[in-house]
């Protein structure tokens, strides 16, 4: 019939009555609709029963007519219990202040962890980290995000290969792949230089051995430039030959570059917003006020979203940052002549990203050119002086 | 002569409708489970309360309940919820 959890919720009071007439005072509050529960006579005669909070002063008007006098005794429910823990204010603030600080020290980094590296490369992660806002003490869900991270690492320090990056619980964990310095091909003894690949040989310096080939000579892959077989007759020495040989090799590539492309460029121009969010609720906490991206005609949003932890549990709630940047439409026109020259510039670089910084293109020419669905197709010829040299072992050692 | 007329048009609808009687002609809906609870429903205030009697005002007449250890579980303006050990339901017609 009722629900007495509900009327806890709202509270209710013990009324004890004494004196004549109980029982009209009883049928006017229910005339009034104060509604009493768990009417009880006591020995002494007086009637004991329950009101709700509020019909507390609909009461006080109905007993000023009768000749019964009230008191009020047990006081039961949630506004009490909250009234009560209002006399414990040092109690519930300490509560409150326990939950916050807890909840604050589970969303820091506490400790940064570097696998597999060496002390050096070690100290040079700690210090772009440092740069970035990595350290002890910063909040989590501040931080750039994971692959942010793993990304600036790779491209900032020379040193590693691959970077693992990972939060777990309030450490920060790296796990590094050093790059193995490459270690100079050093065959002791006796040894050869031969050629790498076909190639005209354009400069030679021969520190020890027999060359064999001179400059302009052309020379197959493998075949031997410098013989660590010095002498003749019986006064042959086996030598380590030394030197640098540079040859002029070839390579043709293939190059498209289209004649009309299409760019978004970012203007520089960017809001940033924090939210709260709650499933697909989300609060906004700051920047909210901020010009609207509905102000740039084109736009680009970036989000980024970290869960909130207390303790070692993620809860249900991400701290969510987006930014808002405007971005512009670029229209870029190449002439055919244009084009040529972007190709060719284009197919340098590659060749030289491919073969090293070491090596210098001579010269270029082109091949066959074509114009078909608005690309330019280049095939290249380019002429390129590198190092050829190759070391092998004598034979027969 | 009035009321009377008007009564018998009631009881002539409740018989010749089947409309329940409770709600035509103003009567006290009774429901008791076992002995310990007794529901009133349509009753017309409480006339004397103690842990062995309650008097009720019905539209006709009063209804006494007897026995023991009555508490009232509820008030309400047309209901009343009663329980305890209920031994006899007396109507006293007036």
């Amino acid at each position: 019939m009722r629900n007495n959890w509900l009327l806890y919720f709202t509270g209710f009071v013990q009324v004890i009555a004494e004196g004549t007439g109980s029982e009209r005072m009883l049928n006017d509050c229910t005339r009034l609709g104060i509604v009493t529960i768990n009417v009880k006579r006591l020995e002494n005669g007086a009637i004991s029963f329950f009101i709700r909070l509020k019909d507390v002063q609909a009461l006080r008007k109905v007993v000023r007519k009768h000749e019964c006098k009230c008191t009020f005794h047990q006081r039961i429910g949630f506004p009490f219990l909250l009234k009560k823990s209002w006399r414990n204010f040092g109690f519930v603030i300490g509560i409150v202040l326990f939950i916050a600080i807890t909840f604050l020290l589970s969303n820091m980094i506490w400790h940064i962890e570097i696998k597999g590296a060496s002390p050096k490369t070690e100290h040079l992660i700690q210090k772009e980290l440092d740069k970035i806002g990595i350290k002890r003490g910063t909040f989590q869900f501040l931080t750039s995000s994971n692959q942010t991270v793993q990304n600036r690492l790779m491209s900032q320090i020379d040193d590693i290969t691959w970077i693992g990056v990972k939060l777990k619980g309030t450490t920060y964990s790296l796990e590094v792949a050093e790059k193995k310095k490459e270690q100079k091909s050093k065959v002791e003894g006796p040894r050869h230089l031969v050629a790498a690949k076909e190639a005209v040989i354009a400069k030679m310096y021969v520190e020890k051995g027999q060359p064999l080939v001179d400059v302009h000579d052309f020379v197959r892959k493998g075949q031997i430039l410098v013989s660590g077989v010095v002498g003749e007759g019986d006064k042959i020495r086996k030598v380590a030959a030394d030197g640098e040989i540079l040859g002029e090799t070839w390579y043709i590539s293939t190059v498209e570059v289209p004649l009309q492309t299409t760019f978004q460029l970012f203007s520089g121009k960017s809001v940033t917003k924090h939210f709260l969010s709650f499933r697909s609720f989300s609060l906004p906490i700051w920047g909210m006020f901020r010009n609207d991206e509905s102000e740039y005609p084109q736009y680009a949003v970036e989000r980024d979203e970290r869960p909130l932890k207390f303790l070692k549990w993620d809860l249900p709630v991400n701290y969510k940052k987006e930014t808002i940047r405007e971005t512009e439409t670029f229209h870029r026109k190449y002439s055919v002549d244009e084009a040529k020259r972007q190709a060719i510039a284009a197919g340098k670089n590659d060749l030289i990203r491919k073969l090293g910084k070491d090596v210098k293109i001579v010269g270029e020419k082109v091949l066959h050119e074509d114009v078909e669905n608005g690309k330019v197709r280049l095939k290249i010829h380019f002429q390129v002086i590198e190092n050829i040299v190759k070391i092998k072992r004598v034979q027969g050692d | 002569m009035g009321k009377k007329w008007h009564q018998r048009i009631k009881s002539i609808l409740t018989e010749g409708l089947q409309i329940p009687a409770d709600v035509m002609m103003d009567l006290p809906r009774v429901t008791m489970i076992g002995t310990l609870h007794i529901y009133i429903e349509n009753h017309k205030g409480l006339l004397s309360f103690t842990d062995k009697e309650i008097r009720v005002l019905l539209q006709q007449g009063q209804m006494l309940i007897k026995g023991s250890d009555f508490v009232m579980k509820a008030i309400l303006p047309e209901e009343l919820l009663v329980e305890g050990k209920i031994e006899q339901v007396l109507y006293i017609d007036q």
